[in-house]
């Protein structure tokens, strides 16, 4: 682990925030709008580099989680937060250009958006598309999958 | 800067004008009619062409030869693989992680099992782990082949190529003997693999390593030792280490740029802990360095497959499978490192018969977001070299 904890950084910074251990590794649930101030300090303590970046519908709302590492001490750390359907994150790619494509591909997949995000074009998928990543889009339509008569 | 009006610009026709201030480090808008009043080309390179190794379309602003911006833009073989699996069950997702990085389908499939492994807290028996490290190792020679090989045709040399494939070849009938399959495997199961090794495939195996290293020297003389291509090679696409990190590179393409870390070593799986190698590593980041990086992995490979042959352990290949697997609540993330750095499933469970997200963090993603920034500065035959080096699969970037 680094020798700073990432719960110390956080509350040097006067974030509000949930620590905690699970299976996925250290995870810190916070609020969406002060990712970008945390992860500005994390990186200055040494979480220098992004692994991950995606979205998970849960059903009532959007997680978006951050998966950053240091890499110096090969610790990995996730930050978490929720956004409602259509509403915005901030973007984090001033602290990590990592994140330009992740941020482009979850904001079209899931229907949200990064503010900040210097080209925030479609990436994978074209015009028109469904947000498909959220639950509510299905697969197959019924229409599709009723048999011919 | 979080609060900077978004700039929806994409390149536009030639001759534009300067459209507002610039994000730092951003490359992507055209800076139009310089002083000298040359006009800029904006030229369309793909979906379809030889050096884009698959359908990717990238954008790039010309002065003359001069490349001064360049934009990917992806998405021609995006399937949805990570919806497609939320309705696939927990044995049946490997067949699409099959077709997620096609030219390494095995490590996909290794880290899918290692994610559900841990979260569901199957054992593994040794001999299974073996088993997956020496079909990982064939993968990834198998794969730095074909890049070699393009790599080769990218710079402008044919002839490699067409050894390499004679020697890929070979390679793929010891990985048919033992999983059945070229290319889309599925072998690799949880819990442990499909099948044991066949009789009389240590002999094969065996016949491929005796040739291996001289094909892998005389490919390496044709292309490595040639001096045209090194001057080519040497101090074009530099991407320097901070950069590298800066955009989530990993793997080959990291290492060239100066960062000791491998998966292998540094986060160990599989029987890696047990083996013995070493991990070559760059010191500029330049086309040359990934070369050498990756010819040097290719040495390492030999020698990894060596040891796996020589001390595959006894015993089950698979252990205790049930028909259905149910994982429990939770989330998990486990990676492996392929032949284009750190591939990793983040899985996330409700309980149920198949996954509630599975998220494919794909290395080849990663590593084709820097040549926003690496290809400008530079030659437009140097961008095709630069595109070459950093050994992109579409099918793993789009998903």
């Amino acid at each position: 682990m680094p020798a700073t904890q990432p719960a110390d950084i956080l509350r040097a910074c006067g974030i509000p925030f949930e620590a905690s251990t699970e299976a996925l590794g250290d995870v810190v649930r916070l609020e969406a709008a002060k990712v970008a101030d945390t992860l500005a300090a994390l990186y200055e303590s040494g979480y220098d580099f992004l692994v991950d970046l995606f979205a998970t519908d849960t059903g009532e709302r959007i997680e978006v989680t951050w998966h950053v590492r240091a890499f110096a001490e090969h610790a990995d750390l996730y930050l978490k937060a929720l956004v409602d359907y259509d509403a915005a994150a901030p973007s984090v790619w001033h602290i990590y250009p990592a994140a330009l494509y992740p941020e482009r591909e979850a904001a079209e997949l899931l229907g949200m958006t990064f503010t900040g995000h210097p080209n925030p074009k479609r990436l994978l998928t074209a015009d028109g598309a469904e947000p498909f990543l959220r639950k509510s889009v299905l697969i197959r339509t019924a229409k599709e999958v009723r048999r011919p008569s | 800067m979080t609060d900077e009006p978004r700039i929806t610009t994409p390149i536009t026709a030639e001759g534009t004008t300067f459209p507002g201030p610039l994000p730092c480090g951003l490359r992507c808008i055209p800076r139009g009619v310089d002083e000298l009043a040359t006009e800029h080309l904006v030229l369309n390179m793909g979906p379809q062409h030889p050096s884009t190794h698959g359908v990717l379309h990238i954008l790039v602003e010309l002065d003359g030869e001069e490349v001064i911006a360049a934009e990917a833009s992806l998405g021609y073989l995006h399937r949805g693989i990570e919806k497609l699996a939320e309705s696939r069950r927990y044995h049946q997702v490997p067949t699409l992680l099959d077709r997620a990085d096609y030219l390494s389908g095995l490590h996909s499939e290794t880290a899918w099992a290692l994610t559900v492994e841990k979260l569901a807290g199957i054992e593994v028996p040794r001999k299974a782990s073996w088993l997956r490290a020496l079909l990982m190792e064939l993968n990834r020679y198998a794969s730095h082949l074909v890049w070699l090989g393009t790599f080769g045709m990218d710079a402008g040399a044919m002839a490699p190529f067409l050894y390499i494939m004679r020697d890929r070849e070979m390679l793929l009938d010891v990985i048919e003997a033992i999983t059945g399959s070229r290319m889309m495997f599925n072998y690799v199961r949880p819990g442990g693999v499909a099948a044991d090794l066949p009789a009389g495939v240590d002999a094969k195996i065996r016949a491929w390593l005796d040739v291996a290293d001289t094909y892998l020297d005389e490919n390496d003389a044709l292309l490595g030792g040639n001096e045209i291509f090194r001057l080519r090679m040497k101090g074009t696409g530099v991407i320097d280490r901070a950069t590298a990190l800066a955009f989530g590179m990993t793997g080959g393409c990291l290492r060239a740029s100066g960062v000791d870390y491998d998966l292998r070593r540094d986060v160990p799986y599989c029987a890696y802990p047990e083996l013995d190698f070493e991990v070559p590593l760059g010191v500029r980041g330049d086309n040359m360095d990934r070369y050498d990086v990756r010819v040097g992995e290719m040495r390492q490979c030999i020698r990894l497959i060596r040891q796996l042959i020589d001390g595959m352990p006894e015993g089950e290949f698979s252990g205790r499978r049930s028909r259905v697997l149910k994982v429990p609540a939770g989330e998990c993330y486990a990676a492996v490192e392929s032949p284009r750095g750190e591939l990793g499933i983040h899985l996330v469970s409700d309980g149920g018969f198949t996954p509630y997200r599975m998220r494919l963090r794909s290395p080849a993603y990663f590593n084709l977001a820097v040549v926003d920034e690496a290809l400008a500065g530079g030659l437009i035959a140097d961008a095709i070299v630069t595109l070459g080096s950093l050994d992109i699969v579409l099918g793993e970037i789009d998903r």
